[in-house]
């Protein structure tokens, strides 16, 4: 990259619209449409536990992470308490803070401006995350922070369109399909889980959350997802740290 | 069954319980920046909670799942969930090839046994 004009860089606006549109058209790539296919199923789990498309669509675009989505809408229908499943979504929430601090430095830009940061990082959930360390490299310095929020906008949209689109074809939609378009969230979920597992606390965390999970169905208090993450995390946290431990 | 009888209590709770809670890392993410240990215990115990409570909602969709899927045996739930890791793993780590190949086999499996028609 050529070293441009310090004078001409300070002088330019920092949000830049022509980098931000080159951020929207980079949403629309495979992972884009992966990602538009688990909302389709997100909008057809909202139809199915009759949760308003208003209101589901307003998740998709501020809540923006999948997982806590599932867990909000899923929990309210099973009657979970609001206050645990204001814990379970913070708590499935943590792994988002790792992703932010890691591509922050490719989103940040030359003048550091908290308000576009902080618009940046709202869009990471796994696609951004995934996409921005593969499109950001090959951005302008300058023009990074617009393009990061343009790739997050365009992404945000698709997926709310998507969201609307499950919603309304899943009683459209022949028997199968319908059933398809439900599977749609735990097999991208079990994808997700299988292709971030790396070390063996991973796979004892996906074994122990699974497996407590029937067990401690029906916990009173709508606690279930609660007792499994965190006692299934704790679990395989410690077994991990005792088995390190008896190898060294 | 209807959880809510209005939007805006919907609305307001998709912001309070759902909004809230996740934005905030991604604003501790902002501010703490650099100065965060990625690998302190305390971290990894924190990946671990938020992993194996992803497993235990996909658990809860397949053995207690919602809508049509009840139609469908667990046997068949379970097996097409199985069915698109082993896509993923085979065909070059691909997230389409291994969601294209769990619906393939509940689709077929779906047909097979007559159900959900």
């Amino acid at each position: 990259m050529q070293p441009s004009d310090p004078a001409a860089t300070e002088a330019g606006p920092t949000f830049r619209a022509s980098y931000f549109l080159r951020g929207v058209a980079g949403a629309f790539s495979v992972p884009g449409v992966v990602l538009m296919a688990t909302f389709v199923g997100f909008g057809g789990l909202l139809h199915d536990v009759g949760f308003p498309i208003g209101a589901g669509l307003l998740s998709t675009l501020l809540i923006w992470a999948l997982p806590a989505q599932v867990i909000l809408v899923g929990g309210i229908a099973s009657g979970a308490a609001l206050p645990a499943l204001a814990v379970a979504v913070c708590l499935s929430g943590v792994r988002l803070m790792p992703m932010v601090v890691a591509l922050m430095p490719l989103m940040r830009g030359r003048r550091p401006n908290l308000w576009l940061e902080l618009i940046a990082a709202h869009f990471v959930a796994v696609t951004m995350w995934v996409e921005g360390f593969r499109l950001l490299p090959k951005v302008a310095v300058e023009g990074r922070p617009s393009y990061a929020i343009g790739l997050g906008a365009g992404l945000a949209s698709v997926s709310m369109i998507a969201t609307g689109a499950g919603f309304y074809l899943t009683s459209l939609l022949p028997g199968p399909l319908a059933v398809a378009l439900l599977l749609l969230t735990p097999i991208s979920f079990t994808i997700l889980l299988v292709r971030n597992a790396r070390e063996r606390v991973d796979w004892l965390a996906i074994g122990f959350g699974a497996a407590l999970s029937p067990l401690v169905a029906n916990t009173p208090g709508g606690l279930d997802l609660f007792w499994s993450g965190v006692g299934g995390g704790t679990l395989a946290f410690f077994i991990a740290r005792i088995w390190k431990a008896d190898r060294a | 069954m209807t959880p809510f009888s209005n939007e805006m209590t919907a609305i307001l709770v998709v912001i309070v319980v759902g909004f809230l809670p996740n934005e905030i890392w991604r604003l501790l993410g902002v501010l703490l920046g650099r100065g965060l240990d990625e690998n302190s215990a305390w971290m990894q115990w924190v990946r671990a909670v938020a992993t194996a409570l992803l497993a235990a909602v996909v658990a809860r969709l397949l053995i207690t799942p919602s809508g049509a899927l009840v139609a469908l045996p667990f046997l068949l739930r379970a097996g097409a969930v199985g069915a698109g890791v082993a896509g993923f793993l085979l065909v070059r780590r691909s997230v389409l090839a291994g969601v294209l190949t769990a619906e393939a086999v509940l689709i077929a499996g779906a047909w097979w046994l007559g159900v959900a028609n």
